[in-house]
């Protein structure tokens, strides 16, 4: 097996009494895109930090390259970073930032001035060299920043939260326009953000943590259909948990509900699960409508469930009061492994710091 | 632009007010300069350029102004030298006691000058026998301390920090990093501390009094000195020529790096 482009051996980082990384062991394959995610406060940027070198494990190692790198300072670490502000050189035109990394390494004038114009082509922008950066718009400087990390082909590339200065529209631009460079050229690229969706679109390795640790890993493909435990699913958008008859807990999507009338014939397969409800409301959302149901699960316990129902379903969505069934086909349920310390404080993702 | 703003009637009449009591006395200095009359009085007997041509020709103010001009240019290059370095520790370091330490160098700014004279003619020229102008210049220094770590502080503030850390990722050592980014960053506060440095310099009195001999002497003390003997208009002709030069330094400031950005920072 290859050695890893960067990894992390039990490293852990307090401030003072908080624990911000707490003994994490973590591979980054070389040549893909990682994601470190999870809610402010997870530990994901300060493990960042530490990859980059601006902040210096409290205990444990760091390797980048196979090599130790725990105490490296960060202009020796031979990095890209990208930072969430920018941090564009603002007294620069914009190819004198790209070639800044260029000229620290004392390339020749002739050479910088080809690569930074390259860098610059990559992400579209070869015709702004001359402006500063105030000159652009908000996208134009995040590219700014993205080449001027990649002009210096860095060993590893680091995206503290990116896309989140970004509107909308422009974020999800950016998230294939990130995956095109990153294959174009073949470097290794670690990401951190709080958003799931731009984790699961963009990763070829997704690391989700939590207050210092590690709780899953792996492709989207393979943490998203088996989240590990309750925070990892409510993470992810898994919006409906109940108790199996054999008392192990399971999550499942909105999306995976399915809600017929209470005397529907059962054509599902036997170890479905269905369950009767009661509907308690129902919100109208254009492509599908979002219907609240009181249910009570296997175990025998009250819980509120929530389904979507698709405009192209068979039967008509129902009204509020109306006793239907609720089937949870049995391949769409995720279990859960038990007792995830208390009941993970899975609030909403915001903004980092 | 001022419309808007002095629409009230009390504000306006205020405002007025304050131009009259800063300008007007000055008006008297200016006009004063060019009587032809003997005396320093208002109004001027006639008009003419022969103050002016006196002052010039006056050795003592003469020799008095390339000693101010020496003095505040060396006081302020050494202030800065000595306050972008505490500066930095201020806003950037990782030390115990920032404020402190901030408050230290900010104090020259409420300890009466007088104070600071005396203590410095004790202890630096009658204690280690330094010459007169090292002593002075040391006093300058010091009074202009607070002006260099207070603005360029300021400019300081409003740069990200994490340019720094870019600069470091981007393979720049902290030498390099602090040369390539801080000090360009730096550079409106460096200029504007300079400028109000340099003035200050120019301008003090009391400890430039305190620290005079007959072989070095500034151009206040001078002045003051001048009028305390004789009471002809060559000290209101020197005033005005210090005046149109003060002007000139101003507009030449204004033009380059803008006024707004200059003062601006002291306000934050």
């Amino acid at each position: 097996m290859t050695t890893p482009a960067a990894e992390l051996v039990g490293v852990t980082q307090r401030f003072g009494s908080f624990t911000a990384v707490d003994a994490v062991d973590l591979r980054i394959p070389r040549g893909r895109l990682t994601t470190l995610l999870g809610p402010s406060g997870c530990g994901k940027t300060t493990t960042l930090r530490m990859l980059a070198g601006y902040a210096t494990p409290t205990s444990g190692r760091i390797l980048i390259d196979g090599q130790d790198a725990t105490r490296t300072p960060p202009e020796k670490r031979d990095l890209g970073m990208v930072f969430q502000s920018y941090a564009l050189f603002p007294h620069l035109t914009v190819a004198d930032n790209v070639a800044y990394g260029l000229t620290m390494r004392k390339v020749p004038a002739p050479e910088r001035r080809r690569r930074a114009a390259e860098a610059l082509e990559l992400v579209g922008l070869g015709h702004l060299g001359d402006r500063r950066p105030k000159q652009l718009s908000g996208g134009q400087q995040q590219r700014v920043a993205l080449a001027r990390a990649v002009a210096v082909r860095p060993r590893l590339l680091l995206l503290d939260e990116p896309l989140s200065n970004l509107d909308a529209r422009l974020r999800v631009q950016m998230r294939a326009e990130i995956r095109r460079i990153q294959s174009e050229t073949g470097l290794t690229v670690v990401l951190v953000t709080h958003d799931q969706d731009e984790a699961l679109e963009m990763s070829d390795e997704m690391v989700l943590m939590r207050a210092g640790k590690v709780v899953q890993s792996g492709a989207p493909r393979d943490v998203f259909p088996a989240p590990a435990d309750r925070f990892v699913a409510e993470f992810l958008g898994y919006e409906n948990f109940l108790t199996l008859a054999d008392g192990r807990e399971a999550a499942v999507r909105p999306e995976h509900l399915r809600v017929v009338t209470a005397d529907a014939p059962l054509d599902g397969r036997v170890d479905d699960v269905v369950l009767d409800a009661v509907v308690r409301d129902v919100a109208y959302r254009g492509v599908d409508v979002l219907v609240t149901l009181d249910a009570t699960d296997p175990a025998g316990t009250a819980v509120r469930l929530v389904a979507d129902h698709r405009a192209e379903d068979e039967t008509p969505a129902p009204s509020p009061g109306a006793r239907v069934r609720l089937v949870a086909p049995r391949a769409r349920l995720a279990l859960l492994t038990p007792a995830a310390p208390a009941a993970a404080p899975a609030t909403a993702p915001e903004g980092n710091r | 632009m001022s419309g808007t703003r002095l629409r009230h009637p009390v504000a306006a009449a205020l405002a007025v007010a304050g131009y009259v009591i800063m300008i007007v006395p000055i008006g008297f200095v200016v006009a004063t300069a060019f009587t032809a009359g003997s005396t320093l009085r208002f109004p001027p007997e006639g008009l003419s350029l022969t103050w002016f041509g006196e002052a010039v020709a006056y050795s003592p103010f003469m020799e008095a102004v390339v000693s101010s001009l020496e003095l505040a240019a060396l006081a302020t290059a050494l202030a800065l030298v000595l306050g972008v370095p505490v500066t930095l520790a201020v806003h950037r370091g990782r030390i115990p006691g920032r404020g402190l330490l901030e408050g230290l160098f900010l104090s020259p700014l409420v300890v009466p000058e007088l104070v600071v004279g005396l203590a410095l003619y004790q202890q630096l020229m009658i204690g280690l026998h330094l010459d007169n102008f090292t002593t002075l210049l040391l006093g300058h220094t010091a009074l202009l301390l607070p002006y260099a770590v207070r603005v360029t502080g300021a400019s300081l503030a409003l740069a990200d920090p994490a340019l720094e850390e870019a600069a470091r990722g981007l393979g720049a050592s902290p030498v390099r990093a602090f040369f390539t980014v801080t000090l360009p960053m730096l550079r409106p506060g460096l200029v504007s501390a300079g400028l109000l440095g340099f003035v200050t310099s120019f301008n003090n009195v009391p400890l430039s009094l305190l620290l005079q001999t007959r072989d070095f002497r500034t151009l206040p003390v001078t002045m003051l000195d001048y009028v305390q003997q004789s009471y002809d208009p060559m000290v209101a002709a020197a005033s005005t020529l210090v005046l149109a030069a003060t002007v000139v330094v101003a507009v030449v400031a204004e033009r380059t790096v803008g006024f707004a950005k200059i003062f601006g920072g002291i306000n934050r």
